[in-house]
């Protein structure tokens, strides 16, 4: 019995074990590559540990200029569009989820609002870049803030549709026989409770903007260009700094990796646009 | 897909508000100032879906009308004071016979079906294997969260470092399995492998996520229902846990294809398309035409007909899910 138990157990720590390299040594491998020593980057057999390691490549990283404004770029980009898809999402989710409007005008909404989501993104990619030129907002903040707009609200509406959804029918209804216009039952009633669903989608409608790579590519140049697009670049460099692109790799991942393990609860939900709830 | 506006299906998107409440509270009135006319909560409804609605007509729609206009044009933007010249429909005539496009469609058909179905399985495997409630599983999921929080753009040059023929790990790894090393990327015949690798390696712990949410909501009667009936894990998994994730996987599908027909990112870190074309997928012709060679209508010529096919691919999946939806009685 005992012996079944333990090869069982080891079985079972081998499974994981072997699930958690394949998951993550690749990260691993990023890091390392960070710290390393330029030369020990191009090694055979490849350097797996050293003692050697240093902060060398994220001084230089972080010390020059522009990779410092490709990281603004890239926070603002975010931020921009972010607070522009929740408020716009907020509004637009909370009059859907309540019943002023007909059942098939909603669902109309909603399916249309899906199809735009579907839309493979090269296929507006190309016309941005014209509309964008013509606009006066090629490789601008803004102008790529409105592209990233256009990825993220409808997973923004339907996300909070489902948080909205939960905030019990008896509030609302108490709030409107005390004679609250739906504007303030959304202000004082609705937004207070959602605040959770209102943070998680934040977070979500920020990584998508911060990984977001092709409209940022196609729509901005130098002024507007974001760090995906710095990485990116260092794939033509001929003399490729492994060390600097790793750091910069692993910059780029910390700040998500982060807010990614404060919404865990809530991935599944923004997976799968609020569909299936955890 | 049809919605009657019956009482019934009012209830399904709001829980069941009744319509006779706003009459009532109109009627009962609030502390209203008599010389604010006071909106009505429809009026207040439209109101606020207006700026998301009028930003995504501008931000979707007003493109794709104007990449369906370009594309019966030619134009190079590069071109100072060039204009779009009206050619007839040539662009899509030229399509039609273009063996590039055709390539591209069949590689784009090849990565979606072949990365999706291992998605799906190591996604269900994995997914099973999460829901088990052990010491250890909580640095297993955040071990899965690395990989799909990374950017792609950035998981494709972090794989091209790990793929790297001379120094790469992979083959380091081979070589002391005693197989034979690889040319992973810069192999006609393994890059588009190499990219799916990448890309299944990126997207199964979503999929293995939401599985496991599918299966922790199953019932646990059911569960022990079959127990009790002595089944061994297979037939529990096969007649039960597999049945009732129906609506769930078609979910996956769904979002899962969509998605792999957009994969445009580790294709341009990883591989640019090359070796020669062996893995230039559709959005990865499109951008070449459109941004490297300006010819803007020829590239929205092909966007249009890849939009037409996407279209037309996720309704079908969008069909299933509502037939899967009401085979298994899921509420919404």
């Amino acid at each position: 019995m005992r012996v079944v138990s333990f090869g069982r157990t080891m079985l079972r720590a081998l499974v994981y074990a072997s699930i958690v390299a394949v998951m993550a040594f690749p990260i691993y491998w990023l890091v390392l590559t960070s710290l390393k020593p330029q030369r020990l980057t191009q090694t055979r057999p490849p350097t797996y540990w050293t003692d050697q390691l240093s902060l060398g490549a994220y001084e230089r990283l972080l010390a020059d200029p522009d990779i410092q404004h490709f990281f603004i770029n890239s926070l603002a980009v975010a931020i921009l569009a972010t607070i522009t898809t929740v408020s716009l999402g907020s509004l637009a989710a909370y009059s859907i989820s309540r019943t002023h409007l007909s059942y098939r005008v909603r669902r109309g909404l909603l399916v249309w609002i899906l199809l735009t989501r579907i839309f493979p993104p090269i296929v507006i990619a190309i016309p941005f870049f014209t509309i964008m030129r013509s606009a006066g907002l090629a490789d601008t903040v803004l102008g790529l803030a409105i592209a990233h707009v256009s990825v993220t609200l409808p997973f923004v509406i339907w996300l909070l549709l489902g948080f909205f959804q939960e905030v019990p029918n008896e509030l609302e209804r108490a709030a409107m026989l005390d004679g609250c216009s739906m504007w303030r039952r959304f202000w004082q009633v609705n937004l207070p409770l959602v605040m959770p669903g209102i943070a998680v989608t934040s977070i979500f409608a920020f990584i998508i903007s911060w990984n977001e790579y092709l409209f940022a590519a196609v729509l901005t140049s130098f002024n507007a260009q974001t760090l995906p697009v710095a990485i990116a670049s260092f794939i033509g460099e001929r003399r490729l700094e492994w060390t600097t692109m790793a750091a910069l790799g692993t910059l780029m991942l910390m700040p998500v990796m982060v807010v990614a393990l404060l919404v865990q609860r809530y991935i599944v939900r923004g997976l799968t646009f609020g569909a299936v709830k955890e | 897909m049809t919605g009657s506006p019956s009482p019934a299906s009012e209830s399904d998107l709001s829980g069941g508000e009744s319509g006779g409440i706003p009459a009532l509270a109109a009627r009962v009135g609030g502390p209203t100032p008599p010389w604010r006319p006071r909106l009505s909560d429809r009026t207040i409804a439209v109101l606020m879906l207006v700026p998301a609605i009028a930003l995504l007509l501008v931000t979707t729609v007003y493109p794709i009308a104007n990449a369906i206009i370009l594309s019966f044009h030619q134009y190079n933007p590069s071109l100072p004071l060039a204009k779009p010249v009206f050619n007839n429909g040539e662009n899509y005539v030229r399509l039609l016979s273009d063996p590039a496009f055709l390539n591209t469609i069949r590689i784009t058909v090849i990565f979606v079906v072949v990365a999706v179905i291992l998605e799906l399985l190591l996604g269900l495997g994995l997914g099973l294997l999460i829901t088990a409630q052990r010491r250890g599983i909580g640095i297993v999921r955040v071990a899965m969260l690395l990989p799909f929080m990374m950017a792609p753009v950035a998981a494709g040059v972090l794989w091209r470092t790990l793929f790297n023929v001379q120094w790469g790990p992979l083959n380091d790894i081979l070589r002391t399995l005693g197989l034979p090393e690889q040319q992973f990327l810069a192999s006609p015949d393994q890059a588009l492998a190499s990219v799916i690798m990448v890309e299944v390696w990126q997207q199964v712990p979503p999929v293995a996520f939401i599985v496991a949410a599918g299966i922790l909501s199953i019932s646990p009667d059911l569960f022990k229902a079959s127990a009790v009936d002595g089944a061994s894990f297979w037939q529990t998994f096969r007649h039960v846990t597999l049945p009732m994730l129906r609506p769930i996987i078609a979910i996956i599908l769904l979002l899962r294809v969509m998605d792999a027909f957009k994969v445009y990112d580790i294709i341009q870190t990883l591989t640019e398309g090359g070796p020669a074309t062996q893995t230039e997928n559709v959005s990865y012709l499109i951008w070449k035409t459109g941004m490297r060679f300006f010819q803007t209508g020829y590239a929205s010529a092909m966007s249009v007909v890849f939009l037409v096919i996407v279209f037309l691919i996720s309704l079908v999946f969008i069909r299933a899910l509502d037939r899967a939806q009401s085979a298994t009685g899921a509420e919404r």
